[in-house]
């Protein structure tokens, strides 16, 4: 870990240590800091403004009830909060109960999200990604990941067997791995 | 990962919550509960899911969503988190057992501790397995949460002697290590996976179920379960229930007969009531 990305973590731990004790100007920072990772990723999978405000409200509020759901020790905020997103987003997609807790598993990766440029850098490298992998490969990843698809459904919409499916999303998955080694 | 490359393709769609094989589910939750390495294979495939998320960023919210989060927060008093610690509270339906929600509320939370039916609960059970050891003030938060159950479940003033006893049994039969237990699971297979477990004591004839994403029955209509008997006589009735808004529900029969030696169970849909033969088709069976 670098030291910038030490220095980051450490912001987060600091953040989440001021809400435990209730500032809130810790969460409206917290929320300037990362509403767009949060945004995002339930904008692009429910493909609906509000419905999308409503998993950042949904989130946020869960995490400033409970605060200790996230430990700075075992990983970094960014992607935390980007895979709840993701999974509070597929839920909603789905018509089923948003769970009432946001106490997930941790995330560890060392990529740096903290800060506007590292965010953007880093994005800018998965799409980078992204584009790089054969049509086929992408689409499978993008069908299981943001529209909550099993392997099953998308060998039914593809017509793909269902062992290719399963090797695509499983390469495409070690090609991010891979890039961010 | 190199030790278990059979698994390598599972591990990828679970991660993304995109497997849909109960028996492949099964097999290899199974399997993580035993192997470190997969473990951390999986959590590395998590990690590489979120860099997934990334490509999605980029769209900020609205002013608006921004002041409404913080009008939500200044409104809201701080809590301490055990005491908010939410409880699924699941629906019953029993032909002659109706718990207060008090009850539901330890039974599934004991429920809950013991079985781990859920499959979100299995997730967290594996991981905090693994950091047991840095979580001492988590579990002396929860030692003391279980204080407070079993003072709860002791204390007549506290909650209704019968329905204590009502508790105490289910909980008998939870920790039972004599009792039939059987897995249900959807046919066809859906997602999320419907599941029902059983706990079945031959002896007084008690018959304890426990359901976990199964959806809401039509209207006017409930989910039966049968006693499949070992001597391959005709299923019997035993016991109807609704789950409630999150899928969840508990029940508990017991069979007019003790005694009975049963081979398996299925669930059916029928009308409100029940029936004393089951309408086809059989919606949920066990596990493979």
């Amino acid at each position: 870990m670098s030291g910038s990305q030490a220095a980051d973590q450490k912001d987060d731990a600091a953040l989440i240590a001021r809400m435990r004790a209730g500032e809130q100007s810790a969460m409206a920072d917290l929320y300037d800091r990362y509403s767009g990772v949060v945004y995002g990723v339930a904008l692009r999978v429910l493909a609906s403004t509000t419905a999308a405000e409503d998993v950042v409200q949904e989130i946020f509020l869960q995490l400033w009830r409970n605060p200790q759901a996230f430990d700075a020790e075992r990983g970094r905020l960014a992607p935390w909060l980007a895979v709840i997103a993701r999974n509070r987003a597929i839920d909603h997609l789905r018509k089923r109960p948003m769970e009432s807790d946001i106490d997930e598993l941790p995330i560890s990766t060392g990529v740096d999200l903290e800060s506007d440029s590292a965010q953007k850098l880093a994005i800018e490298k998965v799409r980078g990604v992204l584009a790089q992998l054969p049509p086929d490969q992408r689409k499978a990843l993008e069908m299981a990941y943001f529209e909550g698809m099993t392997h099953t459904e998308i060998a039914g919409k593809t017509g793909e067997p269902l062992g290719t499916i399963k090797t695509r999303i499983r390469t495409g998955l070690l090609a991010l791995r891979k890039a961010f080694a | 990962m190199n030790g278990h490359p059979q698994y390598a393709e599972a591990l990828a769609l679970y991660a993304l919550g995109a497997m849909d094989n109960a028996q492949e589910l099964t097999e290899l939750e199974a399997h993580l509960g035993t192997c470190g390495e997969c473990r951390r294979e999986l959590e590395s495939l998590r990690a590489d899911s979120a860099l997934l998320a990334l490509s999605a960023v980029g769209p900020k919210p609205p002013d608006r969503a921004r002041q409404r989060l913080l009008s939500a927060i200044a409104a809201e008093p701080r809590v301490e988190r055990r005491q908010r610690r939410p409880i699924v509270i699941g629906r019953l339906r029993s032909r002659w057992l109706s718990f207060a929600p008090i009850t539901v509320m330890l039974l599934l939370a004991i429920f809950s501790l013991l079985l781990g039916i859920n499959l979100r609960n299995v997730q967290r059970e594996v991981r905090q397995a693994r950091e047991r050891e840095r979580q001492l003030h988590e579990q002396l938060a929860q030692a003391q949460h279980a204080q407070e159950i079993l003072a709860m479940l002791t204390d007549p003033s506290a909650m209704q002697l019968a329905q204590a006893q009502h508790a105490q049994e289910i909980l008998a039969m939870l920790t039972d290590p004599t009792a039939m237990r059987v897995k249900l699971v959807s046919t066809p297979q859906t997602r999320p996976q419907p599941l029902i477990q059983t706990i079945y004591k031959p002896e007084n004839g008690h018959i304890l179920l426990m359901a976990n994403n199964c959806p809401m029955p039509p209207s006017n209509k409930v989910y039966e379960l049968w006693l499949l008997p070992a001597n391959g006589g005709a299923p019997m009735p035993a016991g109807t229930f609704k789950p409630d808004a999150g899928g969840n529900g508990m029940m508990m029969h017991p069979m007019e007969t003790a005694g009975i030696a049963a081979k398996g169970f299925a669930v059916t849909i029928e009308n409100e009531g029940g029936s004393q033969t089951p309408t086809p088709p059989i919606v949920m069976a066990p596990a493979s």
